[in-house]
């Protein structure tokens, strides 16, 4: 039985001698933060689920090539990274991408209860959502990425440069202009 | 420092990426300077409006469905055999390796067997057989040879020649 805190690189090492329950743990303990990574920059649920199975197909097929140079966390999340850039380049499903995130999309139907109670907020909420996740999936790529990977996985300015492979200040730069494009999108909803 | 050297600075000053000197003076001239402050609200502000879109749960059976790719991937009928060669070679490398193995394989087997006249088709067939095989296969022509439609066919093209 292999410990449950065991460390990721360990994991892997199990996994690439074929360790079922060794890649069950590694999968376990990082599908929802890659799910959620892909879902914000994809916008699409079914098509963000799929991506992220396919993530962990190709831990699997790497792991016995896997070296343990970075974080295994940075490692999984260029994984990701690199799937949703190429995904977004198959224009074919472009179409898709645009298609919405639901302002309800995160709900379960046990926090049903806890949402505001009065109907106007919730009108309201759900309409700020919505328009914060259309400007979110309108812009540019790598403003994107680079804003989703400081916002929701609060990784540092070097992480993100290893990530999306560029530099420290590249990523300052996409960052200061994804913040600048969002405040102004939003200023224009409010108007 | 400047508002506008300042403002460009504030998204690393939010990040907390800058070094402790220069974030506490960015923190001092957002004390003094209204503008400036406004500007960092509105990017707190949008920061916080990110914050409400929610996390999405994996579905139930998301390791299994996953377990299952993985074996039809790693379909033991497929890739037993020759699983050390994608073990030694990447596996783009060792398709191609099948591939043209399976070419040169196919391409040894096909003239050995038609040299050595293996084949139950090739063997003794006389010119007139081959003749009487070709006929037969214009019974699938639109007009068979010897039918009423052949022969009116026949007939009319004279005709046309007679014309001339």
């Amino acid at each position: 039985m292999i410990d449950p805190l065991i460390e990721d690189e360990k994991l892997m090492e199990e996994t690439a001698q074929g360790d079922e329950y060794a890649f069950e743990l590694l999968v376990k303990r990082h599908q929802s933060r890659i799910l959620n990574l892909i879902f914000r920059f994809i916008g699409n649920r079914t098509q963000a689920g799929d991506l992220a199975q396919e993530v962990f197909i190709r831990v699997w097929q790497a792991a016995p090539r896997y070296k343990p140079q970075a974080k295994f966390t940075t490692w999984i999340y260029r994984v990701a990274t690199n799937l949703c850039l190429n995904e977004l380049k198959s224009s074919s499903r472009r179409k898709l991408l645009f298609s919405e995130i639901p302002a309800d999309a995160g709900r379960t139907p046990n926090e049903e209860g806890t949402v505001t109670p009065s109907a106007e907020d919730i009108l309201l909420a759900e309409e700020r959502s919505r328009q914060i996740s259309h400007t979110l999936q309108n812009l540019p790529e790598n403003q994107r990425m680079a804003l989703i990977l400081k916002r929701y996985d609060n990784l540092s300015y070097h992480e993100i440069a290893n990530i999306m492979d560029c530099s420290v200040s590249s990523v300052e730069s996409l960052l200061v202009r994804a913040k600048r494009n969002l405040q102004e999108k939003l200023i224009f909803f409010e108007k | 420092m400047k508002c506008h050297q300042i403002q460009n600075r504030l998204s690393a000053f939010q990040d907390g990426e800058l070094k402790d000197r220069e974030q506490e003076k960015i923190s001092e001239h957002l004390e003094k300077c209204s503008a400036c402050r406004k500007r960092y609200e509105e990017m707190e502000k949008v920061w916080q409006d990110l914050g409400n879109l929610k996390e999405i749960s994996p579905q139930p059976g998301f390791y299994g469905q996953l377990s299952n790719k993985i074996k039809e991937i790693n379909d033991p009928r497929l890739l037993t055999r020759f699983r050390w060669l994608f073990q030694l070679f990447s596996p783009s490398w060792a398709t191609a390796a099948l591939l043209i193995g399976g070419v040169l394989m196919g391409t040894f087997l096909g003239n050995t067997l038609a040299k050595k006249e293996l084949l139950p088709f090739q063997q003794n067939r006389t010119y007139s057989q081959a003749a009487a095989e070709v006929f037969s296969l214009k019974a699938f022509d639109p007009v068979p040879p010897g039918t009423l439609g052949e022969r009116y066919l026949r007939m009319a093209s004279y005709g046309e020649g007679g014309h001339r």
